[in-house]
């Protein structure tokens, strides 16, 4: 009886070592809006499904306290008691710095060896390979798609509407200062922000092709053809389109001026639904429309990738963060995600039979399905960003001209390597 | 006969008496007793070197975590301002002076300067003329001194951080509390972008900070003029003294040492502006706000420049000595 009973505890023992020893908590570094309710109930389900997919297994996830912009990422990673794997805000400009800093691994291995590349758009994977001689240090998770928002029953109420060409957009900015409302709103305190409406204006006035190029420093930013969007945007100051006081603003204190219908049009991404419905606007009255442009074909939103999941290379769980993003990535969570109504983004493929949960979504992906253009606050070198959303903030407080402040963001350029 | 060398004890010891023996009553241990000296003669540097050994016993906790905690970070600044380092996981490579050069040359470095030494003068001047101002308001108060002590005393609890969202939410231009009052007082022609203004944004911001630290400012002011002989006040008033000459010839000079302090402590506190800066316009617009503390974590924590970070790290605790020897001279001309 003893030896049995003796057995039996030896046994348990065992039998609770191994529960233990397979017991694995992987730190997540959330979305932003984690804490709200919407939110938290779609990434609560998925850590759910998650953790019954992988018995043992515990999601516990970080609220993130900032980006790599902002330098809370690169901090929580040098702490070495920071997540496992990260969802941040992304693009080119922004992995650089934790690439360069060597704070996250090379994924590109893992896109042969998990079949990632199969699960994203090709020409995704295409620029993600042409960024870092070859190497990928990030996995997208959703894209952006920048152009104007804007009330449908204030504008069906005086009969505007965006027009196709910037004359014409002049025209209705004059109508509508004329009404005694403030034709854009931006916060530029915001780096964002600033860099949502200076995209859209660089990109109007100049096209996709030549701000690539720009991008890949074969036209410099102080040529006239590039600088024509800055000097754009100084006129709207200089006519009073945008307020100079708006320098003083960021993105909370701009897209209230907006919610309140104190200010016409923002300049946004599929991701502010999020802000709408947090202050409690009616997305259904919410249009969208891309910034006019005389180029033809170049009235299209600008964008890029918007955020990425990262594996940190001190990250303790490094391959239950390969198998997260493997379930990420996986067309069931995909679908749902698309599909809940917490969505705010456009995913890293093509999603058949998905009905996006909001009517402005819709419009969001109409527009983007005819192509997406650069969004140089992604693209742009680490190095040169800061020059570039202090330009911004320059012109619109009326510090600097927009020769000059490209010329600035020139000479950064050719100081980046 | 030797006898006892302390003063007052007649008594005497007889010889033979052992050191640690029954002494006679009234007699007290010399420090120098005979035997006692023979024997620390004979130990020699032992027992100094046994002491030696028990204070750096002492000390050495004391001084481990002053070299983990002061010592290195600083010799790891000196490191790292020689070298090109993106990251603290990532190797550097030595590059010189390169990044003393490459600060020197850097406009936004002068111009974050300019703002530090703008951003000082400020502090002390509101903060502290602030303090200075409440202080005389309230200490002749009886019944409601306590409660103004402690009303004006609050800002000083909250946050830097909370404070830069309070006020970056009551000078928003559009539904800011600030340009709402001046608009509902018929003084809209008043109304400012204070933290858009290249010309007002700094001043805007340490308006903020400034709120947050006159408290304690005032808490020391009042402890002064608690201290000050109130004879003298009765002296003035026997001489028919004004209000505001006994201001001047009375509470001010007893003010002295006091506003010194409150001065090194305000300027101190200047130095290490950040916070509310960060919070209220991250630098701008433009770098109209950039701080010499605000540039440092953009390079190290935004741009990865770890070398470039560190040189002004040195720049700035030369600043803080230089400022500290100046003003400790100033004191003492002042105090002769």
């Amino acid at each position: 009886m003893l030896k049995f009973l003796a057995a039996g505890v030896a046994a348990l023992a065992i039998f609770a070592g191994g529960a233990v020893a397979n017991a694995q908590t992987l730190k997540m570094w959330g979305p932003e809006q984690i804490t709200e309710p919407l939110v938290a109930e779609l990434w609560n389900g998925i850590k759910a499904d998650f953790e019954k997919a992988n018995p043992g297994v515990t999601v516990e996830f970080m609220p993130p306290t900032g980006t790599i912009s902002n330098g809370a990422v690169q901090s929580a990673i040098q702490s070495d008691a920071g997540p496992d794997v990260i969802l941040t805000n992304s693009g080119i400009g922004r992995i650089s710095i934790v690439k360069n800093a060597g704070q996250v691994m090379a994924l590109t291995e893992q896109y042969e060896k998990r079949g990632w590349k199969d699960q994203i758009y090709p020409w995704l994977y295409a620029e993600l390979k042409g960024q870092f001689g070859g190497e990928i240090y990030e996995v997208p998770d959703g894209l952006d798609a920048l152009g104007i928002w804007y009330h449908k029953d204030m504008f069906a109420q005086v009969g505007w509407k965006i027009p196709a060409t910037w004359k014409e957009f002049e025209t209705l900015l004059a109508a509508i200062e004329a009404k005694g409302l403030q034709p854009i709103a931006i916060g530029p305190r915001t780096t964002g922000s600033a860099g949502h409406l200076f995209g859209n204006l660089l990109q109007s006035a100049s096209g996709k092709e030549a701000i690539g190029k720009a991008l890949r420093k074969e036209i410099a930013w102080d040529d006239p053809k590039i600088a024509a969007g800055a000097v754009r945007l100084q006129k709207l100051v200089e006519a009073g389109f945008i307020k100079k006081e708006m320098a003083g603003l960021d993105l909370e204190g701009a897209s209230r001026l907006w919610f309140n219908k104190r200010a016409a049009m923002f300049v946004a991404g599929p991701w502010f639904t999020a802000n709408a419905r947090k202050a409690g606007y009616d997305l259904a009255n919410a249009g969208y429309a891309p910034m006019p442009s005389d180029l033809p074909g170049e009235a299209i939103p600008t964008g890029g990738v918007g955020w990425s999941w990262l594996v940190p290379v001190n990250s303790r769980q490094p391959d239950l963060a390969m198998k997260w993003i493997d379930f990420v990535l996986s067309e069931p969570v995909m679908k749902k995600r698309a599909q809940a109504p917490a969505s705010t983004m456009i995913y890293p493929r093509e999603l058949t039979g998905i009905e996006p949960p909001t009517p402005v979504l819709k419009e969001i992906f109409a527009v983007a399905a005819g192509g997406v253009g650069y969004n140089p606050s992604v693209y742009l070198p680490a190095t040169v960003l800061d020059t570039y959303f202090q330009v911004i903030q320059g012109l619109i407080s009326g510090q600097v001209t927009g020769e000059a402040g490209m010329q600035q963001i020139q000479a950064k350029m050719a100081e980046a390597k | 006969m030797i006898t006892s060398e302390t003063p007052g004890s007649s008594a005497a010891a007889p010889l033979g008496t052992p050191v640690d023996g029954p002494r006679p009553a009234g007699a007290t241990q010399s420090r120098h007793h005979p035997a006692r000296s023979a024997r620390k003669e004979d130990s020699g540097g032992n027992s100094d070197s046994h002491d030696a050994r028990s204070a750096i016993g002492l000390m050495a906790p004391a001084l481990v975590l002053y070299a983990v905690f002061s010592l290195l970070p600083i010799a790891a600044t000196f490191w790292l301002s020689f070298n090109s380092s993106a990251g603290f996981n990532t190797a550097s490579a030595f590059v010189g002076l390169d990044n003393y050069v490459a600060t020197a040359a850097d406009p936004i470095v002068w111009q974050s300067l300019w703002h530090t030494f703008l951003w000082l003068i400020y502090h002390v001047v509101l903060a502290g003329g602030l303090g200075l101002a409440l202080a005389l308001a309230i200490s002749r108060l009886k019944v409601t001194q306590v409660f103004f002590r402690t009303a004006f005393f609050l800002p000083h609890l909250v946050s830097l951080a909370v404070v830069g969202v309070i006020w970056a939410n009551i000078y928003d231009p559009f539904y800011g509390l600030l340009n709402t009052a001046l608009t509902e007082l018929g003084l809209g022609a008043l109304t400012q972008g204070w933290l858009s203004d290249p010309a007002l944004v700094l001043f805007s911001v340490n308006v903020a900070s400034s709120w947050q630290g006159f408290g304690l400012y005032m808490l020391l002011f009042i402890a002064g003029l608690q201290n000050i002989d109130h004879s003298l006040y009765d002296a003035a008033e026997v001489d028919g003294a004004s209000s505001w000459q006994k201001l001047v010839y009375v509470t001010l000079p007893g003010l002295r040492e006091v506003t010194t302090f409150v001065i090194s402590l305000a300027m101190i506190n200047g130095l290490k502006g950040f916070a509310t800066v960060f919070v209220m316009t991250n630098g701008g617009p433009f770098y109209q706000s950039e701080l010499i503390t605000t540039y440092i974590y953009r390079l190290a924590f935004q741009s990865q420049d770890h070398g470039r970070a560190a040189v002004l790290c040195i720049l700035l605790s030369l600043l803080a000595i230089a400022i500290t020897l100046v003003f400790n001279r100033w004191r003492a001309r002042l105090s002769r």
